[in-house]
């Protein structure tokens, strides 16, 4: 039952490949949020330093 | 699981990277895709396996085909996304048309990846090699290296203007080129006839109606991943924006 | 200033700054003669062989050479800012891009009359057909329309040399194909071969237009 293995593997690879990237969208999704959080928190400081000097 | 959705308070300063959304907006759309994937997925493998004959010529391996096909068709239909994203940018000079482009650039370099690959394996179950340059496979490789290349190009020439524009004259140029890139091939090979991956024939009609599904399925997992991809080359242009105003 | 005028007043600014640096002649020309040497031992040239292999050999040492050129022109003029000189005034975009064209395609065609009788002499074929002109100048036109414009494009990031070819090979296949099997065809004349210098052509047709247009939108800042 070779034939029957290429078939499975042509779908493993698939749903793996699938699978994997997905994950990797999502954990780039998450770091950018938590890069945006310090960043903001950089840019309201940086505006209060502001405030207090302008 | 970190959906994509519309949510962050600075967004309000920087009104062309976002629409006002300073709630925290469950992502209906992209639920509803990922939703609408599963159901589609699990009907798609239900008529592959169980429903669809097997085929009389190539017996159990063609049943790469309810796949292969489907990822094939999403990676060429993602590079017409990426020119028509191009152009919009190009037109309108808006760089949300950009942030599609790239996210549909990322999207068909991976979907033509896994198309590279089972249709290799395909080609091994039929005929024995893991490579043939039929004019399918070989447009689908060159397609693959003008996705990369065009990923090399927006990594090297980062989120600028230039980038865009070049990105999407990249794209124009690669559309164009890729029907004559796979008719040149054909007659290359009418000189030296070859192996080559394909279903021949007129196709039953449940083969077609598994092809269907299948082909739905995929597309509305490529619009899911559009979703995600485009929220985060939007949050990535406005982190970088974020931080060049601050340094 | 016309268009006609504007593109010669840039090709001759081009080459007279060429002609001064001849360093970019030599090279391309010594590299072109070096690809063909190396294929020499990478294939067994016994005579049955020579007909098959010699039109991929010539070929692929054009295409290595020319995107050696390619990479040059722009990258110069960006390093050296006259470039953006050039971008300050009035001139239409077609006619830097027409420029940049002929200019590349001068110094490729230079380094193609150079190679073609040693690669005759060096894979003892009979070269010199009337058909052979046609099909190296479409040829090289449809590389020069595609490289000249991804050359503009490449010359803006730090990895331009390796970045040119991985663009511009793969859309240069339907000219790669047409071109070795139209030579092919001159060395050992085939039936039932398919128009492959129509094929050249109407690429060259194609992306010259398309080339033209979309120039402004890649040399722009």
């Amino acid at each position: 039952m070779q034939e029957v293995s290429y078939l499975v593997a042509a779908y493993a690879v698939v749903w793996l490949g699938l699978f994997a990237y997905l994950a990797f969208v999502v954990l780039r999704i998450r770091g950018v949020r938590t890069e945006l959080a310090a960043v903001e928190e950089l840019v309201r400081e940086h505006n209060e330093k502001q405030d207090q000097h302008g | 699981m970190a959906l994509a959705n519309r949510d962050t308070q600075t967004e309000r300063q920087y009104s062309t990277i976002g629409t006002a959304g300073q709630n925290t907006r469950p992502p209906i759309a992209s639920l509803a895709l990922l939703t609408l994937t599963f159901i589609g997925m699990m009907t798609s493998i239900f008529m592959i396996f169980l429903y669809v004959p097997t085929d009389a010529i190539e017996g159990i391996p063609q049943r790469i085909f309810y796949f292969h096909v489907p990822i094939a068709w999403i990676g060429m239909l993602a590079f017409g996304v990426v020119t028509v994203a191009g152009i919009g940018y190009l037109w309108k000079k808006d760089e949300r048309w950009d942030w599609a482009a790239r996210a549909s650039a990322e999207l068909g370099a991976v979907f033509i990846t896994l198309a590279l690959i089972t249709g290799s394996i395909w080609g091994k179950t039929t005929w024995g090699t893991w490579w043939t340059w039929d004019a399918r496979l070989t447009t689908t490789l060159i397609l693959w290296f003008i996705y990369i290349g065009y990923l090399m190009l927006r990594s090297y020439m980062g989120r600028t203007h230039e980038s865009a524009r070049s990105g999407a004259v990249l794209a124009i140029i690669g559309l164009i080129d890729v029907p004559i890139i796979y008719e040149s091939v054909n007659w290359w090979r009418t000189l030296h006839p070859q192996a080559e991956v394909g279903t021949p024939g007129a196709l039953p009609p449940s083969v077609v109606l598994t092809l269907m599904i299948s082909l739905v399925t995929f597309t509305l997992f490529y619009s899911f991943l559009m979703i995600q991809l485009y929220q985060l080359q939007r949050m990535q242009t406005l982190a970088q924006r974020l931080r060049a105003s601050v340094e | 200033m016309i268009f006609l005028e504007q593109v010669i007043a840039i090709l001759w600014k081009d080459v007279r700054y060429e002609l001064r640096s001849k360093q970019m002649w030599t090279g391309m020309g010594l590299f072109a003669l070096l690809v063909l040497v190396i294929f020499n031992f990478a294939f067994d040239l016994r005579v049955d062989n020579k007909a098959a292999v010699a039109p991929g050999a010539l070929w692929v040492a054009f295409v290595f050479a020319s995107l050696l050129g390619l990479g040059r022109t722009i990258a110069a003029e960006r390093e050296i800012g006259s470039m953006d000189r050039l971008l300050l005034c009035p001139v239409d975009r077609k006619a830097i891009y027409l420029a940049k064209l002929l200019g590349n395609m001068l110094f490729i065609g230079v380094v193609e009359i150079v190679a073609l009788p040693i690669f005759a002499a060096l894979f003892n074929v009979p070269l010199f057909v009337g058909a052979l002109l046609p099909i190296v100048l479409l040829s090289t036109l449809g590389i020069a329309a595609v490289g000249t414009l991804f050359s503009a494009m490449a010359a803006a990031t730090r990895a331009r040399e390796l970045l040119l070819p991985i663009l511009v090979f793969p859309l240069i296949v339907p000219i790669v194909i047409g071109a070795v099997r139209a030579t092919g065809t001159l060395l050992a004349p085939a039936v039932n071969e398919p128009p492959w210098l129509g094929l050249i052509a109407a690429f060259d047709v194609i992306f010259l237009t398309v080339s033209m247009l979309t120039f402004e939108y890649v040399i722009e800042e």
